[in-house]
């Protein structure tokens, strides 16, 4: 399974036994014959007299021991000593492989971006912006080259042509998206009902309390008033009598107040009526009937009907009033 | 058995002499069928560049029986990368691994191999290989992500030259440059391929971080306005999307010849995966031997150090 980005390689020291030991088997693994490895194992002697120049990779045949377990959690100190470094075999295959000097850019398509600062590997959003920053850099710079030379660079929007993904797999990365941006935006949504919530009430409770105070003020006013008339002995005419407000004759307008069905003694701040006027009437009927038979500990079986009063009553009943349930109480 | 193939660098024209005798059938150059005369006419009046450069590069593309699904997956993401590569099917690990890639490679006429070999379903090991007598080398492949997953949103030509990108920290030291000639040659699509489609519109990152080296392939993606083939909003707009596949790769080794031959480079800092996973094992295994040596020392410290005793032990005895 590919590993969690390489923070598993860099653990552990390592012993010398060790690293001979995979090499041999590494070779076996390459199915190369024994002879071949004697071959290799001269080889070796004879980069030893070559290696000497190197500083670091100085080469020891004798292995060191395994001392090192309690540095498990440290990356490999030192480069292993038995590294074999062939820099003149590197360059000679370079130079074997290499393409002639004077080919064209055009074919190899390959800038060299400079990196300015060391990204730390652990660092996934630094390591990534890293890479990006390459990218965006070499782009440009092969763009300015294929302007100055003239040749096309992007794709014109109208070109169509297989894609290295499948369409179905572009729809199904497509909805991901969407519904990622859908549930941000739904919990954006839910946030801001929740706020306006809070919001709301707190509006409220200042509406309620700004209506107490008003109201107890004007009791307090009329008191006032009242004691103020008390005192003077009742002698004053209707000319002191406190500004009520009630008296510049806009009474008989309609109020400011924008609720139009509800009156002002409406206790239930108008959402008595409130639940749609197409099951009002079946709902009044029904409640009705039902207050009459469980209403005020509800009716108590059967009873008298014909009695001296109820005949006397009846007869005063308009004949309308008199269809109906008689049982149903009045 | 696959023609023989010339190598893709001979371009050093052997003067020829004027032929004595019947004139020759007209000779088959890269550039198509010539007379002789053109031939040497051409390659009298260009004395110094030589013939024209075509990279005729072609990858063998193969893997390892036991192969697990994720590195099967990258697999089948290289080919789609790389118009001129070929597949091929699965070999068998157990064989003489060497000796059958290169004959396999020489079968299907190809100049380079990318092979992958999966091991204890687990760790995924990549050989990129020059095949006649070039070098190889074998990587570990670490941190993959394949082009399905749904993160990685971008999507390109399929068939259109990259243009490879190279931190440069690749020119510090001969095993990178070495490196780096392979990966142009391998990963780069050839110019005028059958396969190839004519735009640029990605781009390969290749950057060297910790001693690994680290492969993006991002979509050049730039806001259109109007149809005409040239920039629009100006290059400040572009920008990249990430395609995939992504992966790391951690040298292991550096071969003279294809999957084998002499050791040019090893990384000194490479440790197995095995090793890795025996180490953590010993970890946990040390615990418990701890424990039980010190529960030991306890008591052999409590029996050499005897208590006095205690007066209060007996106030709560019934």
């Amino acid at each position: 399974m590919g590993m969690a980005d390489g923070s598993k390689d860099r653990i552990f020291a390592e012993g010398e036994k060790e690293r001979t030991k995979r090499e041999a088997t590494d070779f076996h693994a390459m199915g190369l014959r024994s002879k071949d490895l004697s071959f290799l194992q001269s080889e070796k002697a004879v980069e030893d007299n070559v290696d000497d120049v190197m500083g670091d990779y100085s080469e020891e045949e004798d292995s060191e021991s395994e001392s090192e377990s309690d540095q498990e959690d440290v990356k490999l100190a030192e480069p292993s000593k038995t590294a074999v470094y062939n820099r003149e075999g590197l360059v000679e295959k370079l130079e074997d492989i290499g393409w002639p000097e004077n080919v064209d850019w055009m074919h190899k398509l390959s800038l060299d971006i400079d990196q300015e600062k060391e990204v730390d590997v652990n660092d996934d959003l630094a390591r990534e912006l890293a890479f990006y920053t390459q990218a965006l850099e070499g782009t440009r710079a092969a763009f300015d080259k294929f302007q100055s030379m003239g040749l096309p660079f992007l794709r014109p929007p109208d070109y169509y042509a297989e894609m290295v993904k499948t369409d179905a797999h572009m729809q199904k990365v497509k909805g991901k998206l969407l519904a990622q941006k859908r549930q941000i935006e739904e919990s954006e949504e839910r946030r801001k009902a929740r706020e306006a919530k809070r919001i709301a009430k707190e509006v409220q409770a200042e509406k309620l309390k700004e209506r107490a105070k008003q109201k107890k003020q004007e009791i307090e006013e009329v008191k006032k008033w009242r004691k103020q008339r008390q005192q003077s002995g009742f002698k004053d005419g209707k000319d002191s009598m406190p500004d009520l407000g009630f008296e510049d004759g806009k009474t008989f307008q309609r109020s400011s107040k924008k609720r139009p069905g509800v009156s002002p003694g409406d206790r239930s701040g108008g959402k008595a009526k409130q639940g749609g006027g197409k099951s009002n009437n079946k709902n009044k009927k029904n409640r009705e009937f039902r207050n009459s038979k469980f209403g005020f500990g509800g009716r108590k079986g059967m009873k008298k009907q014909n009695t001296a009063e109820t005949t006397n009553d009846v007869l005063a009943f308009n004949k309308s009033n008199a269809a109906g349930n008689k049982k149903r109480k009045r | 058995m696959g023609k023989k193939r010339k190598h893709s660098e001979t371009q050093t024209a052997e003067p020829r002499k004027k032929d004595e005798g019947a004139p020759e059938r007209p000779k088959r150059t890269l550039m198509g069928w010539k007379d002789k005369d053109e031939v040497s006419q051409q390659t009298e009046s260009t004395p110094d560049s030589p013939q024209v450069f075509r990279n005729k590069e072609k990858v063998m593309v193969t893997c390892s029986r036991r192969i697990n699904y994720r590195y099967r997956h990258l697999m089948l993401n290289m080919v789609s990368l790389l118009p001129h590569c070929k597949k091929d099917n699965k070999v068998e690990s157990r064989s003489s691994k060497g000796a059958t890639l290169n004959e396999l490679i020489e079968l299907r006429g190809c100049s380079s191999a990318l092979f992958f070999e999966c091991r204890k379903h687990q760790d995924l090991y990549m050989w990129m290989a020059r095949c006649p007598n070039g070098p190889s080398v074998k990587f570990l492949v670490n941190a993959v992500h394949t082009m399905e997953e749904l993160k990685l949103t971008g999507n390109h030509l399929k068939g259109s030259r990259p243009l490879l990108t190279f931190s440069s920290n690749f020119e510090k030291d001969a095993h990178w440059k070495l490196l780096k000639e392979m990966i142009i040659q391998i990963f780069g699509t050839p110019k005028e391929h059958r396969k190839s489609k004519p735009y640029h519109d990605h781009v390969f990152v290749f950057s060297i971080v910790d001693d690994h080296i680290w492969f993006r392939n991002y979509q050049i993606s730039v806001p259109h306005n109007e149809s005409d083939k040239m920039v629009r909003g100006g290059l400040d707009k572009m920008t990249l999307v990430e395609v995939g596949p992504r992966f790391c790769l951690n040298p292991i080794k550096i071969f003279a010849g294809s999957f084998g031959g002499p050791t040019l480079y090893e990384n000194p800092f490479y440790v197995s995966p095995n090793q890795i996973r025996a180490l953590e094992k010993r970890k946990k295994a040390g615990k418990y031997a701890k424990k039980v040596k010190a529960k030991t020392r306890r008591k052999m410290h409590e029996q050499s150090n005897p208590l006095e005793p205690d007066e209060f032990a007996d106030m709560w005895r019934e």
